[in-house]
């Protein structure tokens, strides 16, 4: 049996998929994004987080027994609100087998993943395969800028698009819009044309940044180091997706 | 909102009505003082304070009352009231205010000379139709100073309406309103918690009736509804509660009628819309829900919910109808309840329900358990024991009520439904409940303690009874790492905890046995076990507080000393908490059947959560949620809490903020600094 290890379970999700949701952050996760404000998600094993004096353990190790059992729980819930279980992160595609074996024993629940697509192929394809609605999370079409924000080459991730586009799978693509990293018109634009073309795209989701983003690096010993304005507004523009008939909310 | 009744709000949130205000010191003769009756003695206090009363005519103003007495000073008291001791006037509870309106006083002055032609020869019933035939004179004569002053100050449009109601039955939602809002103040100048009923049941037939004969559009029937939301919080600063805001004034929209059918109307999201367009304190919004409720209402009740006012309210009639007809309640009236005050189910016109006699100290009843019990025999015995400790603390709390006398208070009767016809005052059998209630007060903390000490020194055995006894002697001190583990186990309600909803569900089984044990409770009644807190999750975590419920130290649950517990039902303050839905099927488990004085659910949600439309439909399906797990009643809260913090630091910048307390909502700043911390330490959800 496969185990695994999550950061949070968050009850009544709202902005994961429809209906009532219930959502699993996987922990540990390959890249290094400069804005992320779950640096909790980083690591693949279990860490003390400590706030105010306060200390708490991050991180619980599951069996996929033991996480079916716990998400049946609330299964009828989730259910007769048309809605199901997200598995988030940290990255999905890192704990694909743990992932895997716990949908097959969700009964049919629905399904939805947030990736970032930055993990094997087979992983991507197996998992994508099973669920149904996947959230894509895409950051820089430039492949240099994506390696020095992220820490990691973007290649793999276009490979995966462009995959889950010919599947014609059920997606939603996300982009976080960071002031002068990811809101540029240039970047938007690139990623529009990512996205252009036959595909289960229903919409692309503009994220306006979170200012209290860098709060939890502190607990965990790490120093946040944004290498951009937190605290200015971002450039919300859908124009790149509207030119091309892409359905684009900012959230 | 329209500008004319967004000036008259901000004139009530600049207090410009208080110019108008004096305090009055009522005088009375020796014969008045030597009377025989205490109805009377209550008609004559009545008659002096609407006659202190002038009439004040604010500009712009459609919908007449404004107080011009602050206070009403008085320390003689007639001979009839020495040495008696009254605990319970008549308050938290809801007149019959469809009747009350249909018929005018006038027609109720009627019904009252009918009975006592009926009961010529019954001398208590003689008193008390006298009693209130005085007390409808002295309201009248009131109504007709309004009218005249109203004509001198060139508002000939108000005299007439105020010339007709309240003494008959209104033409026009107008007249309505204007004969609601003034019978409705006169209760509060000597009752208090005055409910507003089934508001959108029975001003309907004047809505529709104006609507169909082009009296008003609903624009403008609108707005005069928002009128009288706005007057509702004009002179609260007068009504007597815990703290400012805590008044009463609930009001419920939706249900069904006394047949068992379905009653939402236009009025319904009207009010609905009107709250949420005044965004005021008051009128405290309650919304009968079930499992077929439609999204769309649903969804309305969000918008609303969405302002962060703390209400509406929700309350599950699958679940409360029930159990009302098993508490005694007929079917027709159980399915015509509505919230009293707070919470309270009660009927309106025919309950004299006294919903809050005491809290019940479920902290108390364990802590005394563990504290002897503990290590000494099995964890059965010590259970036996929390049970017992309730039913004592059950008994005790009937034994003082049974001490006190019931005033009797002609005009609240008037307004009932059938004091007039019965010949009977609303104390001593006019009415047709007296059931009593008792809040029950820091569940979830008592819960978590009983499971803590079960897991670990019962089953697990790895701590012993003589370190847990230390640690709660000692206030955990010395004992942190203990403390820390059991703050942060998984024995929690609202964490999907089998052992600490199990507790749960016990505590308020031996509750309701308690309850059903003690039977009568005095007055022809019968003991409702509740859910709520009310105020005693502050004093009940206070060692020195001196009320009639026990307090405690620190406790097993990890909870140490003077912090304080959950409002209502809500997880124990700084427990794991695995979210809202875990909380929600906690709280499911309770039977509600032998549970049913109120009490609600109460959740808090981070104002983030309302980034976009879908977002309404989501908290509708949560909404929908509560309702088909058999829950009961719902307060959803949202909060921003870095606002919260910074109206502590800047009171002068947030005079408006608002936020709902325990049963009522308030304005932040003027709520205790201890009140205020208890807000900002709730677990808010962000989602």
């Amino acid at each position: 049996m496969e185990t695994g290890v999550t950061f949070d379970l968050q009850e009544f999700s709202l902005h994961d998929g429809p209906g009532i949701r219930l959502t699993v952050f996987m922990k540990g996760c390959p890249l290094r994004c400069n804005w992320c404000h779950n640096p909790e998600g980083f690591e693949p094993e279990t860490q003390i987080l400590r706030c105010n004096g306060r200390e708490r353990s991050i991180g619980r190790k599951w069996t996929s027994q033991e996480l079916i059992a716990h998400i049946a729980l609330q299964a009828d819930i989730l259910r007769n609100s048309g809605g199901g279980v997200t598995f988030s992160g940290g990255e999905v595609l890192s704990q694909a087998d743990f992932v895997l074996e716990t949908i097959r024993g969700l009964d049919g629940l629905h399904v939805a993943i947030e990736t970032s697509g930055y993990g094997s192929t087979s992983n991507f394809r197996a998992l994508t395969k099973a669920v149904d609605l996947v959230f894509f999370d895409l950051k820089l079409a430039d492949a240099e800028a994506h390696k020095r924000y992220t820490g990691a080459d973007n290649s793999l991730i276009r490979a995966n698009l462009e995959y889950l586009k010919s599947q014609r799978k059920a997606f939603i693509a996300r982009i976080a819009l960071i002031p002068g990293i990811t809101d540029t018109d240039d970047n938007l634009n690139a990623l529009a044309g990512w996205l252009y073309g036959d595909s289960g795209l229903q919409r692309v989701e503009l994220l306006s940044c979170n200012p209290a983003a860098g709060g939890k690096y502190a607990s965990l010993g790490m120093e946040f180091r944004p290498e951009y304005d937190e605290y200015k507004a971002p450039n919300c523009n859908m124009q790149p997706f509207n030119d091309l008939n892409i359905t684009t909310v900012i959230m | 909102m329209t500008p004319r009744t967004a000036r008259l709000k901000q004139n009530i949130l600049d207090k410009h009505h208080h110019d108008f205000r004096r305090d009055v010191e009522l005088t009375f003769t020796p014969e008045e003082l030597a009377v025989s009756t205490l109805d009377e003695w209550e008609s004559i206090v009545l008659e002096k304070k609407c006659r202190a009363e002038k009439p004040v005519i604010l500009t712009e103003e459609n919908i007449l009352f404004t107080r011009s007495v602050g206070h009403f000073k008085y320390d003689c008291l007639p001979a009839v009231l020495s040495g008696k001791r009254f605990g319970m006037f008549p308050a938290n509870i809801c007149a019959d205010w469809e009747r009350a309106l249909s018929k005018g006083l006038l027609g109720l002055r009627d019904e009252a000379e009918a009975s006592m032609t009926r009961y010529c020869r019954d001398a208590t019933a003689q008193n008390f139709l006298c009693s209130a035939i005085r007390s409808i004179d002295a309201v009248l004569e009131l109504a007709s100073r309004y009218a005249e002053a109203a004509e001198a100050a060139g508002r000939s449009d108000l005299a007439i309406i105020i010339r007709h109601v309240p003494g008959k039955s209104p033409r026009s939602l107008h007249e309505a309103l204007q004969s609601l809002k003034f019978m409705h103040s006169c209760l509060f100048l000597f009752s208090n918690h005055v409910g507003l009923g089934r508001f959108d049941q029975y001003i309907l037939p004047y809505y529709r009736h104006d609507i169909e004969h082009n009296i008003f559009t609903e624009t403008e029937a609108e707005e005069l509804i928002q009128e009288f939301f706005i007057s509702l919080n004009k002179d609260t600063d007068l009504y007597p509660g815990v703290q400012p805001g805590d008044n009463g004034q609930s009001l419920v929209l939706g249900g069904v009628d006394r047949s068992g059918k379905p009653v939402v109307n236009e009025l319904t999201m009207l009010c609905m819309r009107a709250s949420r367009e005044v965004n005021m304190i008051d009128p405290k919004i309650n919304l009968r829900i079930d499992k077929n409720t439609p999204h769309e209402l649903l969804r309305e009740a969000v918008k609303l919910t969405r302002r962060g006012l703390g209400f509406p309210q929700y309350c599950n009639d699958d679940v409360v109808i029930p159990a009302l007809v098993k508490h005694g309640y007929s079917l027709e009236d159980a399915r015509d309840y509505t919230v009293a005050a707070c919470w309270e189910f009660i009927i309106p016109g025919r309950g004299m329900d006294v919903p809050n006699i005491n809290g019940l100290a479920f902290p108390a009843a364990v802590d005394q358990a563990i504290r002897a019990k503990i290590g000494r025999g099995c964890f059965e015995e010590l259970e036996r024991a929390v049970a017992t400790n309730i039913r004592t603390q059950v008994e005790d709390y009937i034994r003082l009520q049974k001490t006190d006398d019931f005033c009797p208070q002609p005009f609240y009767s008037v307004l009932m439904t059938s004091c007039l016809e019965r010949g009977k005052d609303i104390n001593h059998g006019g009415c047709d409940y007296y059931n009593y209630g008792i809040h029950g007060c820091g569940s979830a903390n008592a819960a978590d303690a009983l499971a803590a000490v079960k897991q670990l020194v019962y089953d697990e055995k790895s701590v012993t009874p003589g370190e847990l006894l230390d640690a709660l002697w000692k206030n955990w001190e010395g004992h942190e790492d203990l403390r820390k583990h059991i703050m942060g186990s998984h024995l929690k309600v609202g964490n999907h905890s089998k052992l600490a909803d199990e507790m749960l569900v016990k505590l308020f089984g031996w509750f309701a046995d308690a309850c059903e044990s003690v039977g009568d409770n005095g007055r022809g009644g019968i003991i409702r076990p509740g859910t709520g807190t009310a105020m005693f999750y502050i004093y009940l975590a206070d060692p020195n507080w001196t009320g009639s419920e026990p307090t405690v130290g620190a406790t097993a649950d990890g909870r140490k000393v003077g912090d304080f517990f959950a409002s209502s039902l809500a997880p124990s303050p700084g427990a794991e908490v695995a979210g809202i839905i875990g909380v929600l099927q906690s709280f499911s488990q309770i039977d509600y059947s032998r549970i049913c004085n109120g009490g609600p659910i109460t959740v808090e949600l981070s104002d983030t959560v309302f980034r976009n439309e879908e977002d309404l439909d989501k908290v509708a399906a949560l909404i929908s949620t509560f309702a088909n797990i058999g829950c009961q009643q719902l307060q959803m809260n949202v909060l921003d809490t870095a606002v919260l913090e910074e109206a502590r630091k800047h009171p002068e910048l947030y005079r408006n903020l608002i936020v709902r307390v325990w049963g009522w909502s308030g304005y932040f700043v003027e709520l205790a600094p201890k009140y205020q911390q208890h807000i900002i330490n709730r677990n808010t959800y962000r989602l």
